[in-house]
Protein backbone atom coordinates (compact mmCIF):
# COMPACT_ATOMS: atom_id res chain seq x y z
CA UNK A 1 0.00 0.00 0.00
CA UNK A 2 1.44 3.38 -1.24
CA UNK A 3 1.32 6.76 0.82
CA UNK A 4 0.20 5.50 3.93
CA UNK A 5 0.82 9.26 5.31
CA UNK A 6 -1.87 10.28 3.22
CA UNK A 7 -4.36 7.93 4.18
CA UNK A 8 -7.59 9.40 5.62
CA UNK A 9 -8.56 8.03 8.84
CA UNK A 10 -11.41 6.83 7.64
CA UNK A 11 -9.69 4.60 4.78
CA UNK A 12 -7.01 3.39 7.19
CA UNK A 13 -9.61 2.39 9.78
CA UNK A 14 -11.81 0.68 6.79
CA UNK A 15 -8.82 -1.30 5.45
CA UNK A 16 -7.59 -2.04 9.38
CA UNK A 17 -10.81 -3.53 9.87
CA UNK A 18 -10.88 -5.63 6.77
CA UNK A 19 -7.29 -6.58 7.67
CA UNK A 20 -6.30 -5.37 4.51
CA UNK A 21 -4.05 -2.92 6.82
CA UNK A 22 -1.83 -3.93 9.86
CA UNK A 23 -1.96 -0.97 12.66
CA UNK A 24 1.71 -1.92 13.18
CA UNK A 25 2.54 -1.12 9.20
CA UNK A 26 0.84 2.10 9.48
CA UNK A 27 2.28 3.34 12.61
CA UNK A 28 5.93 2.21 11.40
CA UNK A 29 4.96 4.32 7.65
CA UNK A 30 4.32 7.27 10.23
CA UNK A 31 7.37 7.04 12.48
CA UNK A 32 9.62 7.02 9.66
CA UNK A 33 8.04 10.17 8.47
CA UNK A 34 8.67 12.12 11.60
CA UNK A 35 12.05 10.87 11.94
CA UNK A 36 13.45 12.35 8.59
CA UNK A 37 10.94 15.36 8.40
CA UNK A 38 9.77 16.71 11.49
CA UNK A 39 13.57 17.77 12.88
CA UNK A 40 12.66 20.55 10.10
CA UNK A 41 9.19 21.66 11.13
CA UNK A 42 9.09 20.84 14.86
CA UNK A 43 5.40 19.40 15.17
CA UNK A 44 6.49 16.87 17.87
CA UNK A 45 7.46 18.16 21.30
CA UNK A 46 7.89 14.26 22.01
CA UNK A 47 6.93 11.16 20.01
CA UNK A 48 5.98 8.03 21.95
CA UNK A 49 7.01 5.56 19.25
CA UNK A 50 7.53 2.46 21.68
CA UNK A 51 3.91 3.26 23.51
CA UNK A 52 2.34 3.69 20.34
CA UNK A 53 4.34 0.49 18.54
CA UNK A 54 2.77 -1.49 21.65
CA UNK A 55 -0.70 -0.19 21.02
CA UNK A 56 -0.77 -0.79 17.26
CA UNK A 57 0.82 -4.14 18.35
CA UNK A 58 -2.64 -4.31 20.28
CA UNK A 59 -5.06 -3.39 17.94
CA UNK A 60 -3.46 -5.53 15.50
CA UNK A 61 -4.17 -8.67 17.63
CA UNK A 62 -7.61 -7.09 18.38
CA UNK A 63 -8.54 -6.81 14.48
CA UNK A 64 -6.90 -10.64 13.93
CA UNK A 65 -10.24 -11.42 16.36
CA UNK A 66 -12.58 -9.52 14.86
CA UNK A 67 -12.92 -6.91 17.95
CA UNK A 68 -12.77 -3.56 17.13
CA UNK A 69 -12.65 -1.05 19.77
CA UNK A 70 -14.64 1.79 17.56
CA UNK A 71 -14.54 3.99 14.45
CA UNK A 72 -11.08 4.77 14.93
CA UNK A 73 -9.29 1.47 15.49
CA UNK A 74 -5.57 1.89 15.11
CA UNK A 75 -5.99 5.29 13.97
CA UNK A 76 -2.50 7.00 14.79
CA UNK A 77 -3.36 10.71 16.34
CA UNK A 78 -1.19 13.59 17.92
CA UNK A 79 -2.20 15.55 20.89
CA UNK A 80 -1.38 18.95 21.33
CA UNK A 81 0.72 19.54 24.50
CA UNK A 82 -1.61 21.05 26.55
CA UNK A 83 -4.05 18.13 26.63
CA UNK A 84 -3.47 15.39 29.25
CA UNK A 85 -2.00 11.98 28.20
CA UNK A 86 -2.09 9.61 31.06
CA UNK A 87 1.35 9.13 31.79
CA UNK A 88 3.40 12.05 29.81
CA UNK A 89 3.91 15.21 31.24
CA UNK A 90 1.49 18.27 30.18
CA UNK A 91 4.19 21.30 29.46
CA UNK A 92 2.11 23.10 27.29
CA UNK A 93 5.34 24.36 25.79
CA UNK A 94 6.63 26.24 28.52
CA UNK A 95 9.97 26.10 30.99
CA UNK A 96 7.22 26.98 33.76
CA UNK A 97 5.66 22.91 33.30
CA UNK A 98 9.50 21.98 31.40
CA UNK A 99 9.24 19.26 34.59
CA UNK A 100 5.80 18.83 35.26
CA UNK A 101 5.15 15.58 36.67
CA UNK A 102 3.24 12.88 33.90
CA UNK A 103 -0.77 13.31 34.18
CA UNK A 104 -2.52 10.94 35.85
CA UNK A 105 -5.24 10.34 33.32
CA UNK A 106 -6.28 10.91 30.15
CA UNK A 107 -8.12 14.35 29.09
CA UNK A 108 -11.80 13.21 28.33
CA UNK A 109 -11.40 13.96 24.68
CA UNK A 110 -8.03 11.47 24.78
CA UNK A 111 -10.09 8.78 26.62
CA UNK A 112 -12.69 9.06 23.56
CA UNK A 113 -10.23 8.87 20.70
CA UNK A 114 -8.67 5.41 22.97
CA UNK A 115 -12.34 4.17 23.35
CA UNK A 116 -12.65 4.42 20.02
CA UNK A 117 -9.41 2.63 19.05
CA UNK A 118 -6.92 5.48 18.34
CA UNK A 119 -3.12 5.57 18.94
CA UNK A 120 -1.60 8.19 20.60
CA UNK A 121 1.95 9.12 18.51
CA UNK A 122 3.28 11.68 20.77
CA UNK A 123 2.59 15.57 22.24
CA UNK A 124 2.88 18.26 19.73
CA UNK A 125 4.35 22.07 19.72
CA UNK A 126 2.03 24.62 20.78
CA UNK A 127 2.27 28.20 21.52
CA UNK A 128 2.91 28.81 24.94
CA UNK A 129 0.54 28.26 27.27
CA UNK A 130 -1.98 28.76 23.52
CA UNK A 131 -1.33 32.13 23.55
CA UNK A 132 2.18 33.37 23.36
CA UNK A 133 3.66 32.12 19.72
CA UNK A 134 5.36 31.73 17.79
CA UNK A 135 8.25 31.90 20.01
CA UNK A 136 12.01 31.32 19.82
CA UNK A 137 12.83 31.87 23.56
CA UNK A 138 11.50 28.45 24.89
CA UNK A 139 12.73 25.25 25.84
CA UNK A 140 11.26 23.98 22.13
CA UNK A 141 11.55 25.22 18.96
CA UNK A 142 8.43 26.37 17.22
CA UNK A 143 6.87 24.80 14.58
CA UNK A 144 7.21 25.38 11.08
CA UNK A 145 4.88 25.67 7.92
CA UNK A 146 5.34 22.78 5.61
CA UNK A 147 3.84 24.69 2.89
CA UNK A 148 7.41 27.11 3.58
CA UNK A 149 9.33 26.62 6.36
CA UNK A 150 10.42 30.02 6.80
CA UNK A 151 6.62 30.67 7.26
CA UNK A 152 4.11 30.80 10.81
CA UNK A 153 2.20 27.99 10.58
CA UNK A 154 -0.37 29.37 12.85
CA UNK A 155 -1.45 28.76 16.11
CA UNK A 156 -1.88 28.17 18.65
CA UNK A 157 -2.35 24.58 17.75
CA UNK A 158 1.02 25.02 15.42
CA UNK A 159 2.20 21.46 15.64
CA UNK A 160 -1.18 19.39 14.82
CA UNK A 161 -1.60 21.67 11.96
CA UNK A 162 1.97 21.28 10.72
CA UNK A 163 2.21 17.57 11.37
CA UNK A 164 -1.17 16.72 9.39
CA UNK A 165 0.15 18.94 6.74
CA UNK A 166 3.12 16.92 6.24
CA UNK A 167 1.74 13.34 6.85
CA UNK A 168 2.70 12.77 10.26
CA UNK A 169 -0.85 11.67 11.14
CA UNK A 170 -4.26 11.35 9.73
CA UNK A 171 -6.21 13.30 13.19
CA UNK A 172 -5.20 15.75 15.64
CA UNK A 173 -6.58 17.37 18.46
CA UNK A 174 -6.25 21.59 18.72
CA UNK A 175 -7.95 23.41 21.15
CA UNK A 176 -8.86 26.98 20.42
CA UNK A 177 -9.96 30.14 22.44
CA UNK A 178 -9.44 32.65 20.17
CA UNK A 179 -8.95 30.65 16.78
CA UNK A 180 -6.05 28.27 17.77
CA UNK A 181 -7.64 25.26 15.66
CA UNK A 182 -9.08 27.58 12.83
CA UNK A 183 -6.03 29.50 12.49
CA UNK A 184 -3.30 26.45 12.02
CA UNK A 185 -6.18 24.75 10.01
CA UNK A 186 -5.99 28.00 7.88
CA UNK A 187 -2.00 28.52 7.38
CA UNK A 188 -1.32 24.72 6.94
CA UNK A 189 -4.55 23.87 4.42
CA UNK A 190 -6.20 21.02 6.27
CA UNK A 191 -9.87 21.42 8.20
CA UNK A 192 -10.03 22.62 11.43
CA UNK A 193 -13.30 22.74 13.33
CA UNK A 194 -14.38 24.91 16.82
CA UNK A 195 -17.62 22.96 17.45
CA UNK A 196 -20.32 24.40 19.82
CA UNK A 197 -19.19 25.47 23.66
CA UNK A 198 -20.11 22.74 25.43
CA UNK A 199 -20.44 20.14 23.04
CA UNK A 200 -16.67 18.27 23.38
CA UNK A 201 -15.62 17.91 27.22
CA UNK A 202 -12.52 20.20 28.05
CA UNK A 203 -11.75 18.37 31.24
CA UNK A 204 -8.07 17.54 31.39
CA UNK A 205 -7.01 20.46 28.93
CA UNK A 206 -4.98 23.19 30.61
CA UNK A 207 -6.72 26.53 30.83
CA UNK A 208 -6.27 29.62 28.85
CA UNK A 209 -9.70 31.29 29.30
CA UNK A 210 -12.89 29.10 30.71
CA UNK A 211 -15.66 30.70 28.81
CA UNK A 212 -14.06 30.68 25.32
CA UNK A 213 -11.93 27.08 25.84
CA UNK A 214 -13.43 24.87 22.96
CA UNK A 215 -11.21 21.46 21.98
CA UNK A 216 -11.69 20.62 18.18
CA UNK A 217 -10.75 17.88 15.90
CA UNK A 218 -8.05 18.58 13.25
CA UNK A 219 -7.75 16.44 9.67
CA UNK A 220 -7.15 16.90 6.40
CA UNK A 221 -10.36 16.00 5.06
CA UNK A 222 -13.80 16.98 5.83
CA UNK A 223 -14.95 13.89 6.31
CA UNK A 224 -12.52 12.74 9.11
CA UNK A 225 -13.21 15.89 10.85
CA UNK A 226 -16.91 14.05 10.92
CA UNK A 227 -15.67 10.96 11.92
CA UNK A 228 -13.62 12.46 14.93
CA UNK A 229 -16.22 14.89 16.02
CA UNK A 230 -18.96 11.86 16.08
CA UNK A 231 -16.40 10.32 18.65
CA UNK A 232 -15.51 13.09 20.62
CA UNK A 233 -18.83 15.14 21.24
CA UNK A 234 -20.77 14.23 24.34
CA UNK A 235 -21.66 15.70 27.59
CA UNK A 236 -19.18 15.05 30.46
CA UNK A 237 -20.66 15.51 33.80
CA UNK A 238 -17.37 16.45 35.18
CA UNK A 239 -16.28 19.37 32.83
CA UNK A 240 -19.15 22.51 34.41
CA UNK A 241 -19.25 23.65 30.92
CA UNK A 242 -20.15 20.53 28.85
CA UNK A 243 -24.10 20.03 27.87
CA UNK A 244 -26.16 17.38 26.51
CA UNK A 245 -26.36 18.36 22.65
CA UNK A 246 -29.46 18.07 21.20
CA UNK A 247 -28.35 17.07 17.78
CA UNK A 248 -25.09 15.57 18.38
CA UNK A 249 -24.62 11.87 16.92
CA UNK A 250 -23.57 10.67 13.38
CA UNK A 251 -22.04 14.04 11.21
CA UNK A 252 -21.25 11.91 8.26
CA UNK A 253 -24.80 11.31 7.33
CA UNK A 254 -25.32 14.95 5.33
CA UNK A 255 -21.91 15.19 3.88
CA UNK A 256 -22.62 14.19 0.85
CA UNK A 257 -26.25 15.95 0.52
CA UNK A 258 -25.10 18.34 -1.66
CA UNK A 259 -26.19 22.35 -1.22
CA UNK A 260 -29.84 22.58 -2.73
CA UNK A 261 -32.39 24.74 -0.59
CA UNK A 262 -29.14 25.81 1.86
CA UNK A 263 -29.20 29.61 2.46
CA UNK A 264 -25.85 30.43 3.26
CA UNK A 265 -24.79 34.27 4.63
CA UNK A 266 -21.63 36.19 2.98
CA UNK A 267 -19.80 38.19 6.04
CA UNK A 268 -18.33 40.03 3.83
CA UNK A 269 -17.68 43.36 5.74
CA UNK A 270 -15.22 41.50 7.91
CA UNK A 271 -12.79 41.29 4.68
CA UNK A 272 -13.89 44.40 2.91
CA UNK A 273 -13.93 47.15 5.20
CA UNK A 274 -13.38 46.20 8.79
CA UNK A 275 -10.33 44.24 8.22
CA UNK A 276 -9.32 44.77 4.70
CA UNK A 277 -7.64 41.28 3.33
CA UNK A 278 -4.88 40.50 1.12
CA UNK A 279 -6.57 40.48 -2.67
CA UNK A 280 -5.31 37.17 -2.69
CA UNK A 281 -7.39 36.15 0.25
CA UNK A 282 -10.20 37.99 -0.57
CA UNK A 283 -10.66 36.60 -4.58
CA UNK A 284 -10.77 33.33 -2.73
CA UNK A 285 -13.85 34.01 -0.90
CA UNK A 286 -15.62 35.32 -3.79
CA UNK A 287 -14.70 32.01 -5.91
CA UNK A 288 -16.04 30.05 -2.55
CA UNK A 289 -19.63 32.23 -2.86
CA UNK A 290 -19.31 31.55 -6.18
CA UNK A 291 -18.87 27.72 -6.66
CA UNK A 292 -21.30 27.20 -3.55
CA UNK A 293 -24.06 29.54 -5.35
CA UNK A 294 -23.39 27.01 -8.87
CA UNK A 295 -23.54 24.29 -6.50
CA UNK A 296 -27.44 25.18 -5.71
CA UNK A 297 -27.07 27.24 -2.78
CA UNK A 298 -28.53 30.47 -1.95
CA UNK A 299 -25.77 33.23 -1.34
CA UNK A 300 -26.80 36.67 0.49
CA UNK A 301 -24.73 39.15 2.14
CA UNK A 302 -25.43 39.21 6.12
CA UNK A 303 -24.13 42.17 8.45
CA UNK A 304 -22.44 41.76 11.99
CA UNK A 305 -20.94 43.73 14.65
CA UNK A 306 -17.96 44.96 13.32
CA UNK A 307 -14.88 42.65 13.72
CA UNK A 308 -13.10 45.02 16.18
CA UNK A 309 -15.79 44.45 18.60
CA UNK A 310 -15.77 41.39 19.00
CA UNK A 311 -11.91 41.07 19.17
CA UNK A 312 -12.13 43.60 22.12
CA UNK A 313 -14.68 41.50 23.90
CA UNK A 314 -12.67 38.08 23.31
CA UNK A 315 -9.36 39.88 24.69
CA UNK A 316 -10.79 41.16 27.90
CA UNK A 317 -12.79 37.97 28.22
CA UNK A 318 -9.44 36.05 27.91
CA UNK A 319 -7.12 38.09 29.04
CA UNK A 320 -9.04 38.45 32.17
CA UNK A 321 -9.54 34.70 32.71
CA UNK A 322 -5.79 33.48 31.56
CA UNK A 323 -4.84 36.00 34.27
CA UNK A 324 -6.48 34.34 37.12
CA UNK A 325 -4.88 31.01 36.08
CA UNK A 326 -1.24 32.56 35.53
CA UNK A 327 -1.15 35.26 38.47
CA UNK A 328 0.97 33.60 40.79
CA UNK A 329 3.38 32.14 38.30
CA UNK A 330 3.95 35.91 36.50
CA UNK A 331 4.31 37.52 40.24
CA UNK A 332 6.97 34.45 41.02
CA UNK A 333 8.70 33.18 38.00
CA UNK A 334 8.36 36.30 34.99
CA UNK A 335 11.64 34.98 33.57
CA UNK A 336 9.99 31.45 32.81
CA UNK A 337 7.54 32.95 30.59
CA UNK A 338 8.50 33.56 27.04
CA UNK A 339 8.26 36.95 26.29
CA UNK A 340 5.33 37.04 24.07
CA UNK A 341 3.12 34.97 26.64
CA UNK A 342 4.53 36.79 29.49
CA UNK A 343 2.92 40.28 27.53
CA UNK A 344 -0.29 38.60 26.50
CA UNK A 345 -1.09 37.12 30.01
CA UNK A 346 0.03 39.96 32.07
CA UNK A 347 -2.52 42.17 30.33
CA UNK A 348 -5.19 40.69 32.12
CA UNK A 349 -3.85 42.44 35.38
CA UNK A 350 -4.45 45.78 34.23
CA UNK A 351 -8.15 45.23 33.08
CA UNK A 352 -10.86 46.30 35.95
CA UNK A 353 -13.52 44.32 37.09
CA UNK A 354 -16.47 46.66 35.59
CA UNK A 355 -13.83 46.25 32.21
CA UNK A 356 -14.74 42.22 32.25
CA UNK A 357 -18.27 41.93 32.98
CA UNK A 358 -19.22 44.82 30.30
CA UNK A 359 -17.17 42.49 28.02
CA UNK A 360 -19.35 39.46 29.08
CA UNK A 361 -22.49 41.77 28.56
CA UNK A 362 -21.73 42.67 25.25
CA UNK A 363 -21.26 39.27 24.55
CA UNK A 364 -24.92 38.78 25.73
CA UNK A 365 -25.64 41.39 22.46
CA UNK A 366 -23.11 39.71 19.62
CA UNK A 367 -24.74 36.40 20.70
CA UNK A 368 -28.20 37.62 20.01
CA UNK A 369 -26.79 39.25 16.69
CA UNK A 370 -25.37 36.21 15.41
CA UNK A 371 -28.41 34.31 16.31
CA UNK A 372 -30.50 36.63 14.28
CA UNK A 373 -28.50 36.12 11.89
CA UNK A 374 -28.25 32.54 11.88
CA UNK A 375 -32.31 32.77 11.78
CA UNK A 376 -32.84 33.92 8.50
CA UNK A 377 -29.65 31.99 7.03
CA UNK A 378 -28.25 28.41 7.63
CA UNK A 379 -24.76 28.98 7.65
CA UNK A 380 -22.40 31.79 7.67
CA UNK A 381 -19.62 32.14 5.41
CA UNK A 382 -16.36 34.51 5.83
CA UNK A 383 -13.12 35.15 6.16
CA UNK A 384 -10.84 33.32 8.61
CA UNK A 385 -7.01 34.72 7.95
CA UNK A 386 -7.05 38.15 6.65
CA UNK A 387 -3.09 37.77 5.05
CA UNK A 388 -1.08 34.63 3.69
CA UNK A 389 1.09 33.01 6.62
CA UNK A 390 3.79 35.86 7.21
CA UNK A 391 7.32 35.01 7.64
CA UNK A 392 7.86 33.18 10.63
CA UNK A 393 10.83 34.75 12.32
CA UNK A 394 9.85 38.56 11.29
CA UNK A 395 7.98 39.79 14.68
CA UNK A 396 6.63 42.60 13.33
CA UNK A 397 5.07 40.53 10.89
CA UNK A 398 3.93 38.34 13.50
CA UNK A 399 2.18 40.59 16.10
CA UNK A 400 0.70 42.88 12.91
CA UNK A 401 -1.26 39.41 11.56
CA UNK A 402 -1.99 38.10 14.80
CA UNK A 403 -5.26 40.45 14.89
CA UNK A 404 -6.19 40.05 11.63
CA UNK A 405 -8.43 37.48 11.51
CA UNK A 406 -12.16 36.75 11.71
CA UNK A 407 -12.39 33.82 14.13
CA UNK A 408 -12.67 35.36 17.68
CA UNK A 409 -16.06 36.49 16.95
CA UNK A 410 -17.20 32.69 17.28
CA UNK A 411 -14.87 32.27 20.74
CA UNK A 412 -17.07 34.71 21.73
CA UNK A 413 -20.36 33.53 20.73
CA UNK A 414 -19.81 29.76 20.74
CA UNK A 415 -20.86 28.83 17.31
CA UNK A 416 -19.60 26.13 15.47
CA UNK A 417 -16.71 27.45 12.83
CA UNK A 418 -14.51 25.46 10.77
CA UNK A 419 -11.99 26.66 8.79
CA UNK A 420 -10.32 24.96 5.58
CA UNK A 421 -8.31 26.11 2.57
CA UNK A 422 -9.62 27.87 -0.64
CA UNK A 423 -6.24 27.38 -2.52
CA UNK A 424 -2.72 28.47 -2.40
CA UNK A 425 -1.45 31.95 -3.19
CA UNK A 426 0.88 32.38 -6.04
CA UNK A 427 3.85 31.61 -3.16
CA UNK A 428 2.57 28.57 -2.85
CA UNK A 429 0.92 29.46 0.51
CA UNK A 430 -2.43 28.08 2.16
CA UNK A 431 -5.25 30.14 2.08
CA UNK A 432 -8.71 29.89 3.73
CA UNK A 433 -12.30 30.21 4.22
CA UNK A 434 -14.60 29.44 7.45
CA UNK A 435 -17.79 27.95 8.26
CA UNK A 436 -19.75 29.08 10.61
CA UNK A 437 -23.35 27.60 11.91
CA UNK A 438 -26.21 27.29 14.09
CA UNK A 439 -25.53 25.95 17.59
CA UNK A 440 -24.85 22.38 17.56
CA UNK A 441 -25.34 22.68 14.11
CA UNK A 442 -22.02 20.62 13.16
CA UNK A 443 -23.40 18.91 10.37
CA UNK A 444 -24.65 21.82 8.11
CA UNK A 445 -21.12 23.36 8.74
CA UNK A 446 -19.74 20.50 7.56
CA UNK A 447 -22.21 19.84 4.68
CA UNK A 448 -21.15 22.76 3.40
CA UNK A 449 -17.90 22.36 3.80
CA UNK A 450 -17.28 19.07 2.20
CA UNK A 451 -19.24 20.53 -0.71
CA UNK A 452 -16.61 23.32 -1.46
CA UNK A 453 -13.68 20.40 -0.87
CA UNK A 454 -15.46 18.33 -3.36
CA UNK A 455 -15.94 21.86 -5.76
CA UNK A 456 -12.07 22.04 -5.55
CA UNK A 457 -10.79 19.52 -4.37
CA UNK A 458 -8.82 21.13 -1.60
CA UNK A 459 -8.10 17.91 -0.03
CA UNK A 460 -5.91 17.24 -2.28
CA UNK A 461 -3.43 20.41 -1.47
CA UNK A 462 -0.11 18.66 0.28
CA UNK A 463 3.04 20.29 0.92
CA UNK A 464 5.87 19.70 -1.51
CA UNK A 465 8.55 18.24 1.03
CA UNK B 1 -0.71 54.72 30.06
CA UNK B 2 1.22 56.73 31.69
CA UNK B 3 4.40 55.11 33.64
CA UNK B 4 3.14 56.04 37.12
CA UNK B 5 -0.23 54.60 36.88
CA UNK B 6 1.68 51.52 35.28
CA UNK B 7 4.15 51.01 37.90
CA UNK B 8 1.10 51.45 40.50
CA UNK B 9 -1.04 49.09 38.75
CA UNK B 10 1.62 46.59 38.37
CA UNK B 11 2.49 46.53 41.69
CA UNK B 12 -0.67 46.02 43.39
CA UNK B 13 -1.30 43.34 40.80
CA UNK B 14 2.19 41.78 42.21
CA UNK B 15 4.46 42.46 39.25
CA UNK B 16 7.19 43.69 41.38
CA UNK B 17 9.91 41.39 39.80
CA UNK B 18 8.53 41.45 36.32
CA UNK B 19 8.28 45.40 36.79
CA UNK B 20 11.86 45.13 37.38
CA UNK B 21 13.07 42.69 35.39
CA UNK B 22 10.78 43.06 32.12
CA UNK B 23 9.94 46.63 32.15
CA UNK B 24 8.80 47.35 28.77
CA UNK B 25 6.84 43.65 28.98
CA UNK B 26 4.68 45.53 32.13
CA UNK B 27 3.98 48.51 30.05
CA UNK B 28 3.08 46.98 26.77
CA UNK B 29 0.73 44.48 28.72
CA UNK B 30 -0.84 48.01 30.10
CA UNK B 31 -1.12 49.34 27.18
CA UNK B 32 -2.66 46.68 25.50
CA UNK B 33 -5.32 46.24 27.82
CA UNK B 34 -6.01 49.98 28.06
CA UNK B 35 -6.82 49.73 24.50
CA UNK B 36 -9.16 46.55 23.84
CA UNK B 37 -10.92 48.44 27.68
CA UNK B 38 -11.80 51.61 25.64
CA UNK B 39 -12.88 49.57 22.76
CA UNK B 40 -15.52 47.31 24.57
CA UNK B 41 -16.19 50.77 26.48
CA UNK B 42 -17.20 52.40 23.20
CA UNK B 43 -18.38 49.94 21.37
CA UNK B 44 -22.15 50.29 20.70
CA UNK B 45 -24.69 51.84 23.09
CA UNK B 46 -24.51 51.73 26.81
CA UNK B 47 -26.26 47.96 27.35
CA UNK B 48 -29.86 48.30 29.16
CA UNK B 49 -29.81 47.27 33.02
CA UNK B 50 -31.16 43.92 32.59
CA UNK B 51 -28.58 42.54 29.63
CA UNK B 52 -26.76 39.67 32.14
CA UNK B 53 -23.30 38.53 31.11
CA UNK B 54 -22.90 35.93 29.36
CA UNK B 55 -22.49 32.89 30.48
CA UNK B 56 -25.51 32.89 33.02
CA UNK B 57 -25.85 31.73 36.28
CA UNK B 58 -26.97 28.19 36.05
CA UNK B 59 -27.72 26.19 39.21
CA UNK B 60 -26.15 22.75 39.03
CA UNK B 61 -27.05 20.02 41.93
CA UNK B 62 -23.83 18.60 42.83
Amino acid sequence: MSELHWMTAGAAAAAIAKRELSPVELVRALLNRIARFDPRFNAFIRVEADAALQEARAAEAEAAEGRLRGPLHGVPVGIKDIIDVAGLPTTCHSKVLEDAPPASADAECVARLRAAGAIVLGKLSTHEFAIGGPSLDLPWPPARNPFNRDHHPGGSSSGSGVGLAAGFFPIALGTDTGGSVRNPASACAIVGLKPTYGLVSRRGVFPLAFTLDHVGPMTRTVADNALMLGVLAGRDPIDPGSVAAPRSGDYMKALEQGLRGLRIGFVRHFHETDMPADPEVAAGLEKVARTLASEGAEVVDVKLPPLEDFAAVNRVILQSEAWSIHAEWLQERPGDYGRLARRRLMSGAFIGAGDYVLASRRRSQMIADVEAALRKVDVLLCASAMDPPCRIEDPAAVERTYMRQARTPFNVTGHPALAMATGLSRDGLPLAVQFVGRYFDEATVLRAARAWERAAGTDGLHPPL
Amino acid sequence: MDERTVEVLAKRAGLEKALAQFPDDVTAAANSAEKVSDRVRQSGSTPPPSLEPWPPMVVVRT
